[in-house]
C-alpha cells in the first residue's frame, strides 16, 4: 500500500478521537434543542455552556463574550459588517493578504458607502504597523488584520497594531483562524477587541467556529431570527459540533506548546532537506516569525499543480500556491502581494504539518519531491513562465 | 480519481519530452490568459512525421496530453496534422475533466503550428 502523508493541515485537520467521543451523545441521547425548556433541551444547553466555558478559559475571557458561528467565514463577515453597520458610515483598515472572507466583505462594504484602506506587506508577508498608523483617519471605525496568513504562515505584529488601535479607541478585529490553538497569545495583552477562530483547523469538526466580542464593542447582528447567542447570532446552535469544538480547544490547551516545538523542528527539517536536494527553490514567508507547521516553497519554472499531482500520486497531500482553472491561471494573491516574481509564484507549494506528522513522513516527502521536480523541469521550456 | 490511468502514466513517464536538434518544423501554442504552453518539434521524412519532441509548461494534464499526442502523430503524413483536433488529443489520454480541456487545445494547437511550419519550410526549399 502506498504511504499516505497529509501535509495540508492549514486547509483542515482530522477530528481528534477524543473530540468525536465527546460529540457522539449529542447526535442521539442528548439531541435536544438548547432553547427548549424541558430536560432534553437542558441537556443540550449544558453541552453548549460547557464548550463556551472551555473556550473562554483557554482565551482568559468571560464566557458570555464568546459567540458560536458556522465557520471562520461567518465570523469574519460578522466582524466587518457588524462593526460597519453598528456605526453606519466610516473607514476601515485591513490588509491585502487577508482571507477572502475579510477581503470580499470589505469590498462589499465599499459598495455600501464605506471606505477601506488595504495596507500592503513586505517581502516576508509582514504588515508594517507604521503603515496601519498612517492609514488611520478621524473617521476610521475598525481595523482588521489577520494573525497569520494560511499560505505563507507569516505571523503579524498584532500586539503593535492592537496598541495603536487602543490608543485611538478604534475596534481591532483579528482573524485568528490559523493561529488559535496553535500559538499562545492573549487577546487582552494584544489589544484585540474581536477575534475569529475556527474548530476544524485544530482537530475539531467543520461547520463551527467562534467569534469573540469584547464587552462594550458594538457589533450589529448580521443574521436575524431567534434569541440565540444573546441575540448576536440567530439560529439553532450546532450542538454536537459546538461540544466538539470545546473539547478540541481544551486539548489544545494541553498539547499546544509541545506541538509548537515539535512542528517547528519538522518544518525546518523539510525545508533544509528539500533545499539540499533541489536547485532553484525558495522559502516563502518569514524565516522565523511563521506558523510552526507551515512551509511554503517555490520551485522556479515549474507549475504548482504539476508538483501537487506528482506528490498526490505518491500519497502525499499538499496544496498548490497557484490555481489553474480553465481560461486563467491565478498565482496566489498573497505571494503576489509579497512581491514574489511570477516565475516563482507559479511554482509555490504549501506544506502544512500537524499532530500526526512524523519524521518519517517528512523524510518521505523530501525523497519524493526531488525526482518529481527534476522530471517536470526536463519537460519545461526554459523561461516559459 | 479525477484523471485516467493513461493520463497519469503519461504524466509520470512523459514520452518524447525534450528538445530536438535541427527540427524540420516547430510550433508553439499558448492558452490565452493561462500560463499553459506547449512547444512541438517535428522531424519529417518523405512527408511523414518520423520523430517528435515536446516541451510544456502547465498543469499535469498538459504534460500528459503532449506526451500521449506525441506518440499518436508519429508515422502520419504531416498534412494530416494541419487538421488535428483537440478531441483526438483528449481521446489519447482517455478524457479530461471539464476545467482541463484546454490541455488538449494547447497541445493540438502547437502540433498544428509545427506541421504548418514544416510544410512552409518544405515549400521554401522547393
Amino acid at each position: 500500500m502506498t504511504r499516505r502523508v497529509y501535509l495540508d493541515h492549514n486547509a483542515s485537520t482530522p477530528v481528534h478521537p477524543d473530540v468525536v467521543a465527546e460529540m457522539l451523545p449529542y447526535f442521539g441521547e442528548r439531541f435536544g434543542n438548547p432553547s427548549s425548556v424541558h430536560g432534553f433541551g437542558r441537556e443540550a444547553r449544558a453541552g453548549v455552556d460547557l464548550a463556551r466555558e472551555r473556550i473562554a478559559r483557554f482565551m482568559k475571557v468571560p464566557a458570555d463574550e464568546v459567540v458560536f458561528t458556522s465557520g471562520g467565514t461567518e465570523s469574519d463577515n460578522m466582524a466587518l459588517k457588524g462593526l460597519a453597520f453598528a456605526r453606519g458610515k466610516g473607514h476601515l483598515i485591513t490588509s491585502r493578504i487577508e482571507h477572502h472572507a475579510v477581503l470580499r466583505a470589505a469590498q462589499w462594504l465599499e459598495t455600501q458607502g464605506f471606505t477601506v484602506t488595504y495596507v500592503g506587506v513586505d517581502e516576508h508577508g509582514m504588515v508594517d504597523p507604521d503603515e496601519v498608523k498612517r492609514a488611520i483617519r478621524p473617521d476610521t471605525i475598525g481595523i482588521s488584520i489577520m494573525h497569520a496568513n494560511s499560505e505563507a504562515g507569516t505571523i503579524q505584529p498584532v500586539a503593535a497594531i492592537g496598541a495603536l488601535a487602543r490608543e485611538r479607541g478604534i475596534p481591532f478585529h483579528v482573524d485568528a483562524v490559523q493561529t488559535f490553538g496553535k500559538l499562545d497569545f492573549d487577546v487582552n495583552a494584544c489589544g484585540i477587541d474581536l477575534l475569529s477562530f475556527s474548530a476544524h483547523k485544530i482537530y475539531g469538526p467543520k461547520g463551527v467556529a467562534g467569534f469573540w466580542i469584547r464587552k462594550g464593542i458594538k457589533v450589529q447582528a448580521v443574521q436575524h431570527g431567534g434569541e440565540h447567542e444573546r441575540r448576536r447570532r440567530a439560529g439553532t446552535e450546532n450542538v454536537p459540533a459546538i461540544v466538539g469544538f470545546g473539547k478540541a480547544v481544551e486539548i489544545r490547551g494541553r498539547d499546544m506548546k509541545a506541538e509548537h516545538e515539535r512542528l517547528t523542528g519538522l518544518r525546518d527539517r523539510l525545508w533544509e532537506g528539500i533545499r539540499a536536494r533541489v536547485p532553484d527553490v525558495r522559502l516563502n514567508g518569514h524565516p522565523t516569525e511563521r506558523l510552526p507547521g507551515t512551509a511554503n516553497l517555490s520551485y522556479r519554472g515549474v507549475e504548482s499543480e504539476s508538483i501537487v499531482l506528482g506528490l498526490d500520486l505518491k500519497g502525499i497531500g499538499v496544496s498548490a500556491g497557484s490555481a489553474c482553472t480553465a481560461g486563467s491561471v491565478e498565482p496566489s494573491y498573497v505571494l503576489v502581494a509579497m512581491g514574489l516574481p511570477l516565475d516563482w509564484a507559479m511554482g509555490a507549494v504549501r506544506h502544512s504539518l500537524g499532530r500526526s506528522t512524523t519524521v518519517e513522513d517528512i523524510d518521505y516527502v523530501i525523497e519524493s519531491v526531488e525526482p518529481i521536480v527534476r522530471k517536470l523541469r526536463a519537460a519545461m521550456p526554459v523561461g516559459a513562465a | 480519481m479525477r484523471y485516467s490511468p493513461t493520463l497519469l502514466d503519461h504524466f509520470l513517464n512523459p514520452r518524447n519530452a525534450g528538445l530536438m536538434r535541427e527540427p524540420d518544423g516547430t510550433g508553439v501554442d499558448e492558452y490565452e490568459g493561462c500560463g499553459d504552453l506547449a512547444r512541438f518539434f517535428l522531424r519529417v521524412r518523405d512527408g511523414r512525421v518520423t520523430e517528435v519532441r515536446f516541451q510544456t509548461y502547465g498543469c499535469g494534464p498538459t504534460i500528459a496530453a503532449a506526451s500521449a499526442a506525441s506518440e499518436k502523430v508519429v508515422d502520419r503524413p504531416v498534412e494530416e496534422l494541419l487538421n488535428l483536433k483537440a478531441q483526438e488529443v483528449e481521446d489519447a489520454v482517455e478524457g479530461l475533466p471539464e476545467d482541463r480541456k484546454h490541455a488538449a487545445d494547447v497541445v493540438a494547437g502547437a502540433l498544428r503550428a509545427a506541421a504548418l511550419d514544416a510544410l512552409r519550410r518544405r515549400e521554401g526549399e522547393a
